[in-house]
C-alpha cells in the first residue's frame, strides 16, 4: 500500500491528456498499485476517448500484419488501401514478370547477335507491359474479378490503379533488357513513349471494350504496322524523332481524354457489365 | 419487390440460356432449382449486375441497373457470391475479406476492420482469420465466399450454389447462415439440390433449358406431384422415374405398377415430374 496520493489537479491533467511526459509516467505507474487514485480519477476519464484509443489498440493486434509488397507501397504513401488492391493485381506475382523478363532478355541478346533481331526489340518491348495490363483484367487470371465487377468500387480508378502498378513494375524489366543492346542508349529507351501512347490508347478503349479486347486491338495494330518497317531496316518510321513526338501526342491525348470523360465513361471491367 | 425481372433473354453465341424469363423476389430467401445449365448462374449474374440482358427489364431495389449511377446504387446494396469465386491463395481470410471490403468502398480503416471481424464471426471464421486461403479446405473457403457477400449489411444477397462442395454437417451450417441471412432482407438463391431449396426457400422458380417452369412456393410445387407418387413391390416400366428405398419397396414417380399405393409427394417427386414432363409450364401467384 503507497502512502501518498495523487493530488486532484494531477488528477484532473492526467485525465484529460493534458500532464507533461513525467508527470504521466509517474501518474500511471502509481496508478497501478493504488485503488484509491483508480475510484478518484475514474469520474474525470471520458469514456468515448477511452474507448476510441482501446479499438485501436484492439485493431493493431487483431488486424494482421500486411506483407511486405503492401508495406513498401504503404512507405511510398500509396495508402493501404491502395496497396491492398495493387497486391491483389493478378500480373505482379512472380511467375507473369518472369516470364516477361525472359522473352524480353532473349530478345535482347537475340539483339546482340543480328541487326534485323535488334530492331525487333524494339517492336517487343511495349508489348510486355501492355500484356501486364491485359493479365490484370484477365477472366482466368484475375480470380476475384466476379466478386469485384459487382462491387460498387469505381471501374476507371481501379483500372488505372492496376495499369500503374504493372507499368512500375514491368517498365524497369524491360529497360534492364534495353540496356543489355549493343549500340546507343538511345535505342534502348525508343519504346518508352510508344508504351504510354500505347497503353493510354488501350485504357481509353476501355469505355467500349473490356481492357483484354482493348490491349489486344492496341498490340495486335502496333505489330503489324511496326513488323515491316523494322524488318525493312526503317525503324525510324516507328521509333525516329517524329514517331515520338506521336506516341506523346498519343499518350496525352489518351490520358486527357480519360480525364475529361471519367463521371461520364463506364469502363468494360467485364462482358456485358 | 426488391428483384423484378421482366421478359430476361440471354444468348451466348448460338446458345440461349436465358429465354424470355420473369422473376419476382422479395424478403426472404427465393430459390432458384434447375440441372447444370438451365440458365439459373445467367439469371443470377444479371441480378448481380455482372452481366446484362439482350433483351428484358430488370428492376433490382427500385433501381435499373442499365444506368450507370443506378448500378453503383444496386452494388453499395448488394451482396454477391459467385458459382466460382476465386480466391486470393497467398492473402488470409482476414486479407481477403479486407480486400473485398475497400472494393465496396467501406473506406475507414477501422470501421472496416470492424466490419470485416463481424463477417467473419458471422461464418464461423474467426478462429482461422489469419491462415492462408491456400490452406483452407473447400468448404472453409466457401464460408469465406459468404462472409465477403455479408459486407456491408446488403439489401439484396445473390448466392450461387452456396451449398456445392460441401459436406453434409458443413451444408446444414450454411442452411443455417442463409436462413439468417434471409431474415429482413432478399436473398435470391440457386442450387440444384432439391433438399436445400425445400428447407430454405419461400420462394422457388424451376429452370429447365432457359426458362421458368415454375413458381410458387415449396408446399405449391410439391402439390404439383399429388396423386403421382406410389409406393409398389415392383417397379413401374411407364414411370418417369423409379427406385428401390430402404425399406425395400419401389418409390414411382408417374404412372404406377399393378398393386402400388398412393403415398404423399416430396419436393423431389414434384422436381422430376416437371423436368421429365417437357409440356407442363406453371406458375402461381
Amino acid at each position: 500500500m503507497t502512502a501518498w496520493h495523487l493530488d486532484p489537479e494531477a488528477i484532473r491533467r492526467y485525465a484529460r491528456g493534458a500532464a507533461p511526459p513525467d508527470l504521466a509516467a509517474s501518474a500511471e505507474a502509481h496508478l497501478m498499485t493504488c485503488p484509491a487514485c483508480r475510484d478518484a480519477i475514474a469520474p474525470h476519464v471520458d469514456s468515448r476517448r477511452v474507448e476510441a484509443i482501446w479499438h485501436e489498440v484492439v485493431d493493431r493486434v487483431d488486424a494482421p500484419r500486411p506483407s511486405w509488397p503492401e508495406r513498401v507501397l504503404a512507405r511510398l504513401g500509396a495508402g493501404e488501401a491502395t496497396a491492398r488492391l495493387v497486391a491483389a493485381t493478378p500480373t505482379l506475382r512472380g511467375p507473369w514478370l518472369l516470364g516477361i523478363a525472359a522473352v524480353l532478355a532473349l530478345a535482347a541478346w537475340a539483339g546482340q547477335v543480328d541487326e534485323r533481331l535488334l530492331r525487333m526489340f524494339l517492336v517487343a518491348a511495349p508489348l510486355g507491359p501492355l500484356a501486364g495490363v491485359a493479365v490484370a483484367f484477365a477472366g482466368g487470371l484475375d480470380l476475384t474479378r466476379e466478386i469485384g465487377i459487382a462491387t460498387p468500387y469505381p471501374g476507371l480508378r481501379l483500372l488505372l490503379i492496376r495499369t500503374a502498378a504493372v507499368l512500375a513494375a514491368t517498365v524497369p524489366i524491360v529497360a534492364a533488357a534495353g540496356l543489355a543492346l549493343p549500340g546507343s542508349r538511345w535505342l534502348a529507351a525508343a519504346w518508352l513513349l510508344p508504351t504510354a501512347g500505347l497503353t493510354c490508347a488501350a485504357l481509353a478503349l476501355t469505355a467500349r471494350v473490356t481492357p483484354v479486347v482493348a490491349v489486344g486491338v492496341v498490340a495486335t495494330a502496333w505489330v503489324l504496322v511496326t513488323t515491316p518497317a523494322a524488318i525493312a531496316g526503317h525503324p525510324d518510321l516507328a521509333f525516329g524523332a517524329g514517331a515520338q513526338i506521336c506516341w506523346l501526342a498519343v499518350a496525352i491525348g489518351g490520358g486527357a481524354w480519360l480525364a475529361v470523360t471519367r463521371h461520364t465513361v463506364t469502363i468494360k471491367l467485364g462482358r456485358g457489365a | 419487390m426488391t428483384v423484378r425481372v421482366q421478359g430476361a433473354t440471354k444468348s451466348f453465341g448460338r446458345t440461349t440460356a436465358l429465354d424470355s424469363v420473369d422473376l419476382d423476389a422479395g424478403h426472404g430467401v427465393t430459390g432458384l432449382l434447375g440441372p447444370n445449365g438451365a440458365g439459373k448462374t445467367t439469371l443470377l449474374r444479371i441480378i448481380a449486375t455482372v452481366l446484362a440482358p439482350d433483351r428484358g427489364t430488370v428492376t433490382l431495389l427500385g433501381c435499373d441497373p442499365s444506368r450507370p449511377d443506378d448500378r453503383t446504387r444496386i452494388r453499395e446494396r448488394l451482396g454477391y457470391l459467385p458459382q466460382d469465386a476465386g480466391f486470393h491463395r497467398g492473402f488470409t481470410v482476414f486479407e481477403f475479406v479486407d480486400y473485398v471490403a475497400i472494393l465496396k468502398q467501406l473506406t475507414d480503416r477501422r470501421a472496416r476492420h470492424d466490419e470485416v471481424r463481424r463477417v467473419i464471426e458471422l461464418t464461423g471464421l474467426a478462429s482461422v482469420s489469419a491462415k492462408r486461403i491456400r490452406a483452407l479446405s473447400g468448404g472453409m473457403r466457401r464460408r469465406v465466399g459468404l462472409a465477403q457477400a455479408l459486407l456491408g449489411d446488403p439489401d439484396l444477397l445473390v448466392l450461387d450454389e452456396p451449398t456445392v462442395g460441401l459436406d453434409p454437417e458443413q451444408r446444414l451450417r450454411f442452411r443455417e447462415m442463409i436462413s439468417q441471412a434471409g431474415e429482413g432482407r432478399t436473398v435470391v438463391l440457386s442450387s440444384h439440390q432439391t433438399e436445400d431449396i425445400a428447407a430454405l426457400c419461400t420462394r422457388i422458380a424451376l429452370f429447365h433449358q432457359g426458362r421458368v417452369r415454375f413458381t410458387g412456393t415449396p408446399a405449391e410445387l410439391t402439390a404439383q406431384a399429388a396423386g403421382r407418387v406410389w409406393a409398389g413391390s415392383e417397379r413401374s416400366a411407364a414411370a418417369l422415374a423409379a427406385w428401390r428405398t430402404g425399406d425395400g419397396t419401389f418409390r414411382n414417380v408417374g404412372d404406377p405398377p399393378a398393386g402400388a399405393e398412393l403415398i404423399p409427394p416430396t419436393l423431389e417427386d414434384a422436381y422430376l415430374l416437371l423436368m421429365g414432363e417437357p409440356g407442363l409450364e406453371v406458375t402461381h401467384s
